[in-house]
């Protein structure tokens, strides 16, 4: 889980073009939107195509939206339980 | 009545998924039809396509017209088919322009379209323009969702202050995977089909079509007038490139502008077409804006959207034309696809059509940027007419700043004053400076440039009020976006791209950046008309801007694209090396004591050079007044268009007997379209010098003796705008 969180990291970097952030800046348990990284609604959906292009994983709603983005380990954990099942 | 010369609209035209021309739509108004459909015109990998409003029977072979320019020529031709002569002007809004034609090219594979002359946003209504024999200006307004609606009201103005007598106005819009795939991407589209206001509604429908007014000024309605255009009101919302504000404010705002401006209380209206795209943050802002200006009396409200879908630029005109027909019919049309009432709305819309008389229309329309407009459209009866006289206005300059490739403001005229070429384009470290990294993580290179050059220009100017508004040209807009998002699709084989991508691909998105860092809450206003782009906006800006004293901002730029800007712009490749840049100035629009004011000039699309410039030199009082009041020529030349204007231009100059410097500024900034702020901006640097250097002047420095600055720029537009000291 770690390593992927890594890599999640070092995707969401290059997606949001975090120019100024490092993964090590990232807390996994920290809130992802509106937190004090400045991620904000477009940058969710930036996201929500990237994990549904890396990963096949579809979020195509609000609701669930909000859930999965809550934090970087939320999102982690949706995205390799929803893997696993599919 | 509290204007001028009274508008009425004498010829309308309309072609979209709901039919071909007024008729036809009229009578799918009455039916409450729906033209949603699934989408046939482009192959989708997706499973169950998004359904679209798709204008039947458009040929898409490449020897035709692009699809947004076929649209908007059906509806010009029907607009003037009782019209005895050509309007003196076109004003189209659009988004697109060509882009589906230029997918089309990239969907075969590719990677670098061949050159188009019909890619560009202005293209439509330079077209338009050329079909219908007019020989004026044609303008290009590209305010996103709210430019068709933008465009009426710039019209209004422009024939409320006589400086014109008859304009063709209106927005065309074709379907292009560009926004088909980008407001999937935003997540706003709903499968169902648009369900404005309804409790349940997932988003928009994306929809083409076109539509256009020919409106005419007169003291008195004409006999064959629709309806009279009572007044318009453009407000921003500085908020969120995508969302609109929460509570409305914008759009609240807008409203009370415009029945302000057309001297009407909220009492005064019938009826209310509403922008209600079925978005969900859209509607609920709307009507909470709705409920705020006419609080507990409602009209009678419904948005169209359920039926034509949403046709971005063409919905404004189109929902003008609808307006007038609610006025001349007696007729209002149904929110069709609403079902349930939503609580957070708190109101219904008409379900059903409804014959009933209609006297005063209220037509909204909101944009990306939260740029919005509202319309006002009144039955047309005879009445006083008002007096406001032509407008005389200077603007006068209280800051500028320019860019190119030789660097910001001072590198750049350092180097113009030595008589050295400043041709380049600024690596993207030195573009950012000063902006903070994390601001402008999402902008690529035209918003970072016209970010730059307005926080550069507020940043030279001592403000105690809020800058009023923001009017800026360009016209290729956000190249890198774009090809980014085309890029991103294909190599997906169109199942994924990039929503921040298509935020910032409108042309409107530098300008929103700028409005929401300097919190503009009055008109927000891009312009896009090729080689006089920000002609365009100076002008837009002197009939938009309001009464009375405030600052606004008026700029104009174009980026350099390794692959976009040469084959969008023939004269990128003639150049002596790749550049680009941009140039803003903070103008004041009631100047008291001494200022060097800018002001926009002639402009004309007609072909014979020679016969443009001296219409130009007698706009500007004739061959003696020029003479008498210019110190100095700035003339712009397109790479493109040298050969062929060069002779006109000489023989023009010998006419003229112009004796000061000439300065052929393209040869020093370079070629890209909105050079021309760039050598505005250089103009007001001239005229704080005194003279025109040496180097400039092929020998000794020239003073200027107070006298002022003609920049004339040359290509399909003539132009002219004035640098003087007032």
């Amino acid at each position: 889980m770690d390593n992927f969180i890594e890599e999640l990291k070092v995707k969401i970097i290059e997606a949001l073009a975090l120019e100024d952030v490092t993964p090590d800046d990232i807390d996994p348990d920290a809130q992802l939107v509106g937190g004090d990284l400045g991620i904000d609604s477009i940058d969710v959906l930036e996201l929500v195509m990237l994990v549904e292009k890396e990963y096949g994983v579809v979020i195509d709603s609000k609701e669930l939206g909000a859930q999965v983005f809550a934090s970087l380990s939320a999102l982690g954990e949706y995205i390799q339980k929803t893997r696993k099942e599919g | 009545m509290t204007d001028g010369r009274r508008v009425f609209i004498t010829g309308m035209g309309i072609i979209s998924a709901m039919g071909r021309g007024v008729d036809e739509t009229l009578a799918a108004l009455e039916r409450a039809d729906t033209g949603i459909r699934p989408l046939t015109l482009f192959a989708c990998p997706f499973e169950e396509p998004l359904p679209v409003g798709e204008v039947c029977g458009v040929a898409n072979q490449p020897d035709k017209p692009p699809r947004t320019h076929q649209l908007a020529l059906a509806a010009a031709r029907e607009a003037l088919i009782e019209a005895d002569r050509a309007p003196d002007m076109v004003i189209l809004g659009g988004t697109t322009g060509g882009m589906f034609a230029t997918e089309e090219y990239m969907k075969q594979g590719h990677r670098r379209p061949p050159y188009s002359q019909h890619h560009a946003v202005s293209s439509v209504a330079e077209m338009v323009a050329r079909e219908c024999g007019c020989r004026g200006a044609a303008m290009t307004v590209t305010t996103a969702c709210s430019s068709g609606a933008v465009g009426i009201k710039l019209a209004l103005e422009i024939l409320r202050r006589g400086a014109a007598r008859s304009i063709l106005v209106g927005g065309a819009d074709g379907l292009c995977r560009l926004t088909y795939y980008g407001f999937n991407a935003l997540q706003i589209v709903d499968r169902a089909g648009a369900r404005p206001m309804d409790r349940d509604r997932r988003g928009m429908t994306v929809s083409e079509g076109a539509a256009m007014l020919l409106l005419t000024a007169a003291d008195q309605p004409p006999d064959n007038a629709w309806a009279e255009v009572g007044g318009g009101g453009l407000t921003c919302d500085a908020y969120h490139p995508a969302a609109p504000h929460p509570e409305g404010r914008g759009a609240r705002d807008a409203m009370l502008a415009a029945l302000a401006d057309a001297g009407l209380s909220a009492d005064d209206v019938d009826y209310v077409n509403l922008h209600g795209t079925g978005t969900v943050e859209n509607d609920l802002s709307e009507a909470k804006a709705i409920k705020s200006v006419f609080s507990d009396r409602l009209p009678q409200l419904s948005s169209v959207k359920g039926s034509f879908g949403h046709s971005l630029a063409a919905s404004g005109a189109i929902e003008a034309v609808i307006a007038a027909l609610c006025i001349q019919k007696g007729f209002v049309p149904s929110n069709v696809g609403w079902r349930h009432q939503d609580e957070a709305i708190g109101f219904s819309p008409l379900t059903e059509p409804r014959r009933q008389p209609v006297r005063t229309v209220l037509s909204n329309s909101f944009g990306f940027g939260g740029n919005n407009a509202a319309l006002v459209f009144i039955a047309p009866t005879k009445s006083e007419p008002g007096t406001r006289a032509r407008l005389t206005r200077s603007l006068a300059v209280r800051a500028c700043c320019c860019m190119t490739g030789a660097g910001w403001t001072g590198d750049t005229l350092e180097r113009f004053f030595k008589g050295l070429s400043c041709q380049g384009t600024l690596s993207s470290d030195r573009l950012s400076e000063g902006l903070p990294p994390r601001a402008v993580r999402r902008m690529k290179r035209l918003a970072r440039m016209t970010l730059g050059l307005a926080v550069r220009t507020v940043g030279r100017a001592d403000l105690k009020e809020p800058i009023g508004d923001v009017y800026f040209g360009t016209a290729l807009g956000a190249l890198s976006e774009t090809h980014d998002f085309l890029d991103k699709l294909y190599a997906s084989n169109e199942f994924y791209t990039s929503p921040i991508d298509f935020v910032g691909s409108v042309h409107n998105a530098p300008a929103g950046k700028v409005a929401m860092k300097e919190k503009v809450q009055g008109a927000n206003v891009t312009m896009s008309g090729g080689d006089a782009s920000f002609e365009q906006a100076l002008t837009a800006a002197h009939y938009l801007s309001a009464e009375g004293r405030q600052s606004i901002l008026v700029g104009g730029a174009d980026e350099m694209h390794p692959i976009f800007s040469e084959v969008f712009d023939k004269s990128v490749p003639m150049g002596a090396s790749a550049a680009d840049g941009g140039g803003m100035l903070l103008l004041e629009t009631a100047g008291s004591g001494t200022a060097v004011t800018l002001s926009p000039g002639y402009m004309t699309t007609t072909e014979d050079v020679m016969a443009s410039l001296q219409a130009a030199v007698a706009w500007h009082g004739g061959r003696e007044a020029v003479n008498d009041r210019i110190g100095a020529l700035m003339v712009g030349i397109p790479a493109a268009w040298r050969e062929r204007v060069t002779p006109h231009l000489d023989d023009f100059l010998h006419w003229l007997e112009f004796k000061g410097p000439v300065i052929d500024y393209r040869r020093y900034f370079g070629e890209f379209a909105s050079v021309s702020a760039v050598a505005a901006v250089a103009a007001v640097a001239l005229m704080e010098n005194g003279a025109v250097p040496g180097p400039l002047a092929e020998g000794e420095d020239c003073p200027l003796a107070g006298r002022g600055i003609l920049l004339i720029g040359l290509g399909v537009t003539t132009s002219t705008m004035l640098v003087e000291t007032s």
